[in-house]
């Protein structure tokens, strides 16, 4: 995705392992080669193989130049983006199925900040981690309401459906993946 | 034909050996048109995607379009797309093969890895980033920088109870593992213990019952609050699974039977004289049984130093890597019987 500013290559293989390294240690903050790391995440991410719902015009226009859109509505997209609070309930995404969970969506946050010390901004709202990757807990602030947070966690709730997050804010992302609990203060 | 027409199909080397063709090949050539860590970018989406739901969702598996690779399917193709997915030029690439870096399935594909991703190779675990592995995990301890990529055969813990994988699939997704618990049953009347040599069935997270892949019972408490992710890959069966590091992985056992990792009572490295590493019997020329190492780097490292621990590399002490380290003296049985090979050996 060149006309996105990335190497088609090594840019999307350093956003992967940040990824990988975000969605195993989750709340850790992982840089990416390039800003904004919501476009360098889709890049990564989407091809024709899964369906994106996003609104931002750029993307849109870039992926399908390349052929890579598979326009769909949010409520069945496989990868969601968003900028800042959806106009869409993030319970009403697909969450997979009881034998194929993995089908539930990847929702890809920009938010306008993260913080790895979480008393550090008060704009900021600050959410307690544990579970898989998470040594005792992990406490992490991000630029999002409280009220889109708890929609997040209440998504979780039907573990192992539901849906994993990512926050991005500049070139910075961290993970939320459905396996631990989150919560918010 | 007479003999001395030349064929009339194909085309006659006017060389000595194949080693005389193989030398006239130059350098890099046949690499020409292949794309970066030899997958092309669509593939390695594929395989990355699916390795980042794995992550998210610990022991299950997550199906994905698995490539033809130049070699056949159950050779390592699974492990081969995971680690070029997630090598890059900045990675140190180690390969190892039941504890070898030497063999030639190891040597081939770290080759394929360094000629087609331009990534250094080592068969120091300590200086590895990326460690491909077949049926073992290294004796050294690993660390949060590092993954562990293994290769699988077979993919569902519950495929020897049970051939049905639609069955086995509807029995993950209600957690019912009734039927796994009456095999270690029976296993326990029959034999008074638990007699899985490799593949041990390990509970994930609480919820996924995973096979660890064919790794001795030795390894699966490594498993258990790792610090580094492991990555579960099967060409063949096309699925990847994971374990996030500080992730529980439970041997499944009994209360009164409880999990038994391989005992050597009396026996040591011939190399090294390691009593707290994962031996090998091998039969000498002259018939003796000895036993040695299996994981062969850090028995080298032992032949030099003979008290070197485990986690001699990290900045602490005394860190908990399955059997032969400190936390886990604790739990050993005291009671030394010989081992006992189960037939779910691979």
């Amino acid at each position: 995705m060149r006309s996105l500013g990335l190497d088609p290559v090594a840019d999307t293989r350093a956003t992967f392992r940040a990824l990988c390294d975000a969605m195993s240690r989750p709340g850790t903050i992982q840089a990416v080669p390039t800003d904004p790391a919501d476009h360098a995440v889709v890049a990564t991410l989407v091809d024709h193989e899964v369906s994106l719902s996003t609104a931002d015009t750029e993307l849109r226009e870039k992926l399908a130049s390349h052929g890579r859109l598979d326009d769909a509505e949010p409520e069945t997209a496989d990868i969601v983006h968003t900028h800042g609070v959806p106009t869409w309930n993030v319970a009403d995404l697909t969450r997979g199925t009881l034998v194929e969970p993995s089908e539930g969506a990847t929702v890809i946050y920009r938010v306008d900040g993260l913080s790895a010390d979480a008393d550090a901004d008060l704009d900021l709202t600050t959410i307690t981690l544990s579970g898989p990757g998470i040594p005792d807990t992990r406490s992490v602030a991000v630029g999002l309401p409280t009220e889109e947070l708890d929609a997040i966690t209440a998504t979780q709730s039907t573990y192992p459906r539901g849906v994993e997050a990512i926050f991005t804010a500049g070139d910075r992302l961290l993970a939320v993946p459905r396996s631990v609990s989150m919560e918010v203060a | 034909m007479t003999e001395t027409e030349p064929p009339t199909t194909g085309q006659t080397v006017s060389t000595d050996s194949v080693d005389a063709v193989l030398d006239s090949l130059d350098g890099d050539d046949g690499l020409d048109g292949y794309n970066y860590a030899y997958l092309d970018e669509h593939t390695k989406r594929e395989v990355r995607r699916s390795i980042l739901k794995a992550i998210a969702i610990p022991g299950h598996q997550v199906p994905y379009a698995s490539r033809p690779m130049p070699l056949a399917r159950g050779w390592g193709t699974g492990g081969i797309q995971a680690s070029l997915s997630i090598l890059g030029p900045d990675d140190t690439f180690k390969v190892i093969d039941q504890g070898s870096d030497e063999s030639v399935n190891a040597a081939n594909i770290r080759r394929l890895a360094s000629d087609t991703a331009d990534v250094e190779t080592t068969t120091d675990t300590t200086d590895a980033d990326v460690i491909q592995t077949r049926h073992r995990i290294p004796e050294e301890v690993l660390t949060d920088d590092q993954i562990l990529v293994l290769q699988v055969p077979i993919t569902d813990a519950l495929r020897k109870v049970d051939s049905s994988d639609a069955a086995n699939r509807r029995r993950h997704a209600h957690k019912n593992y009734g039927k796994m618990w009456v095999h270690l049953y029976e296993n326990v009347v029959e034999f008074g213990e638990i007699n899985i040599a490799a593949r041990y069935p390990t509970m994930v997270g609480g919820r996924y019952l995973m096979d660890p892949s064919p790794i001795p019972r030795w390894d699966v408490p490594k498993l258990d609050d790792a610090d580094n992710l492991f990555v579960f890959a099967a060409g063949r069966e096309a699925r990847i699974y994971a374990v996030p590091p500080h992730t529980s992985v439970e041997p499944l056992a009994f209360e009164d039977r409880t999990f038994q990792v391989e005992r050597f009572p009396d026996q040591s490295c011939q190399a090294c004289g390691s009593t707290d590493t994962y031996l090998t019997e091998i039969e000498t020329d002259d018939r003796d049984r000895q036993y040695v190492c299996n994981d062969t780097s850090f028995c080298l490292k032992r032949q030099d130093s003979e008290e070197l621990p485990k986690d001699y590399h990290l900045d602490r002490e005394g860190v908990d890597w399955g059997p032969g380290t400190p936390d886990d003296e604790k739990s050993a049985t005291p009671e030394a019987t010989v081992d006992s090979h189960g037939g779910d050996a691979e």
